[in-house]
């Protein structure tokens, strides 16, 4: 009797293998209990988005938006075009601050509330002012792109500063010399930020430096939007010197987990050792 | 006379020390045919002793509220001298715990250990197993990360499943609706004050019906004492077997040392293996994981619950099985302690093995 009820568990057990696709929503019925944990924001935004009766220009702007480094960094429809995700039916309403979508001499302001610095370096550029007096110039979009025609906010790097971009406009000429003039600079920058991501990877937490890093890069790149090539080339070096104290604490961390794998590679080997000499010693006695 | 005398002669007087380690050590003896797998209580006992020391000292400077936990333990791990070797400890040992007692306990049955008299010392062992399984699961979520975060969430869903008493279990189990401080409280109250005094009172109970019922002689090979009927109590002593010192405690030292060997051999070559980069990621309510997956002991019985569509049907199976697990001496009733000559037993035992390692390594890379 107790064979035959153990083994009727092991050959139930056994089939139910075949509702492996249970998977995904064994994980949503739990998470989507009332109280299971989740506490979802509710985005009304998202929900209309991705609906089936969405025009389809709009729709993938959720998918995007999710590959973007806004979403990386917590920020969400509303804290752009402003509205209340949480009321689906008053969600674009003006009266709780619903903006939309920009104009295109619009743009700077709109993303300047965020970027504040950098706007500001913008409008005293030729980029800003060729946007005001014409309403032709270069706006954030151009360079970074936005989440439409299934493009993509990215992290911003060196390389928006290219011949491709740049040609669309003027000649690459002056843009290549600011890219020289900034290029020392930001390989450090990118040197350090590989840098946090193996420390990180080997369990080590560089909050605080990853917040340094993120405020000089902020610091260093609203320089360049002034596109003004000589005062970049004079103030780079001030900016690199400001990287050198998390250069130093980067380098002592990594000389940190090599002691830590050192020592407990000596810790490993001497209780080996004392096992081994235990076990030398411990055959049994003789008859 | 030297001053180790003097003391040894002072206890000596007063407590026979002497005629103790005689009888304990000297006279007490375990089977010629003993291996290997008898050491595996005492190296329990070690591992046991690793997660209290590394415990303490990780207690001195964590701090169980949400606002600070992750933050004391990412100071542990970078700011205090050695804090990271005695986590990387206390985190590695606590899954060479599982798998030293599980050993145990797999020896214990293969080797048919639990049979007549001994059904109590394999309860007690049987408990002391779900309270480490339950050290590790309030462990987990002190960190206060993501990944401890989100497979608490998941794991106090599981009595939801029940009818009637179900949500009031998770409830009790969270403080609330959500996992919050509340639950971290509950938790660390579970794991430093709790379950210790509890392990070791098991633990005790355990050791005290070992040393009543003497060591198990193996079914294989040798068998030092004719077994007859259990009628009355009586000791196995092995009389034609090893003394237990000095024999069997180097045996046994080699295995303590074996045992720190491994544990710092996972902290040397794979610091990372059980602190994965998600454990730098504090825990965020408001964001869920795109993986939400338990330790690796749970994986098995995740996966089977995953596997089983009624959820009620699925918990009440682990269940069963656990109570069967538990109970199982006073199940298996019959003489024959050699699970070799018992083809069907045999067969479950390897096949529950199996199913135990596929369901894991489902659960895994799924």
């Amino acid at each position: 009797m107790r064979y035959l009820f153990l083994s009727l568990l092991m050959v139930l057990s056994l089939p139910l293998g075949s509702l492996a696709g249970y998977r995904e929503e064994f994980e949503r019925e739990f998470l989507s209990k009332p109280w299971a944990g989740e506490q979802v924001e509710e985005d009304a935004c998202i929900s209309c988005h991705v609906a089936e009766k969405m025009d389809p220009k709009f729709k993938n702007i959720p998918q995007s938006w999710k590959m973007s480094i806004h979403y990386q960094h917590n920020i969400s429809c509303h804290h752009c075009h402003g509205g209340d995700p949480k009321d689906a039916e008053m969600s674009m309403s003006r009266a709780r601050g619903f903006v939309g979508t920009p104009k295109y001499a619009e743009v700077p302001e709109f993303c300047g509330k965020c970027h504040v610095g950098i706007l500001k370096n913008y409008l005293e550029s030729g980029h800003g002012k060729a946007l005001k007096s014409t309403g032709k110039g270069p706006n954030c979009v151009t360079c970074h792109g936005s989440h439409k025609d299934e493009q993509y906010i990215k992290k911003a790097n060196i390389d928006i500063i290219n011949e491709r971009l740049c040609s669309k406009c003027h000649s690459y000429e002056r843009a290549k010399i600011m890219k020289q003039a900034l290029f020392l600079t930001e390989k450090k920058m990118g040197t350090l930020e590989e840098s946090f991501k193996r420390l990180k990877a080997e369990g080590v937490y560089i909050e605080e430096e990853e917040k340094a890093l993120f405020n000089i890069q902020a610091e260093f790149r609203t320089i360049f939007h002034t596109v003004d090539v000589s005062l970049v080339k004079e103030r780079t070096d001030e900016f690199a010197k400001k990287l050198e104290p998390i250069e130093i604490k980067v380098k002592n961390t990594f000389h940190e987990l090599w002691f830590r794998r050192n020592f407990s590679a000596f810790l490993m080997l001497l209780f080996a050792g004392m096992g081994l000499v235990v076990f030398v010693l411990s055959k049994p006695p003789r008859e | 006379m030297g001053v180790g005398k003097k003391i040894r002669d002072w206890f000596e007087v007063r407590i026979g020390l002497d005629d103790f380690a005689r009888v304990q050590f000297n006279e007490f003896r375990v089977p010629r045919n003993s291996n290997v797998f008898h050491t595996l209580g005492l190296v329990t006992v070690v591992a046991y002793l690793i997660q209290v020391i590394t415990g303490i000292l990780l207690l001195v400077y964590y701090t169980p509220h949400p606002d600070f936990a992750f933050k004391s333990v990412q100071e542990i791990m970078n700011t205090v001298s050695f804090g990271w070797l005695f986590r990387q400890m206390h985190v590695v040992g606590s899954s060479l715990m599982v798998i030293v007692v599980f050993l145990h306990m797999v020896s214990v049955f293969f080797m048919g250990g639990y049979k007549k008299p001994r059904e109590m010392t394999w309860v007690m062992g049987g408990l002391m197993f779900l309270i480490t399984l339950l050290f590790c699961l309030s462990g987990y979520l002190l960190p206060w990360t993501q990944l401890s975060y989100w497979a608490t969430t998941v794991v106090t869903s599981f009595p939801t499943a029940f009818p009637l008493v179900g949500d009031f279990v998770s409830r009790v189990l969270r403080g609330g609706e959500y996992v919050t401080g509340i639950t971290l409280g509950r938790f660390f109250a579970l794991h430093v004050s709790i379950l210790p005094p509890l392990f070791l009172f098991l633990m005790a109970l355990h050791i005290f019906f070992v040393k009543r019922t003497g060591l198990s002689t193996p079914p294989f090979g040798l068998s030092s004492e004719q077994q007859s009927p259990w009628t009355e109590y009586r000791r196995e002593t092995h009389p034609d077997g090893h003394p237990f010192y000095p024999y069997f405690v180097k045996k046994e030292i080699f295995m303590g040392m074996l045992y720190l060997t491994v544990m710092f051999f996972f902290v040397t070559f794979f610091p990372t293996l059980f602190l994965p980069e998600e454990t730098n990621t504090p825990a965020d309510p408001f964001r869920t994981p795109s993986q939400i997956r338990p330790e690796w002991y749970f994986l098995a019985p995740y996966q089977m619950l995953k596997l089983i569509p009624n959820k009620f049907i699925g918990i009440t199976l682990q269940i069963i099985l656990v109570a069967v697990f538990l109970l199982w001496p006073f199940l298996d009733t019959k003489k024959e302690p050699n699970i070799l000559k018992r083809p069907i037993l045999k067969t479950v035992f390897f096949l529950s093995l199996i199913l135990l390692a596929v369901l894991t390594f489902w659960g895994h890379y799924r």
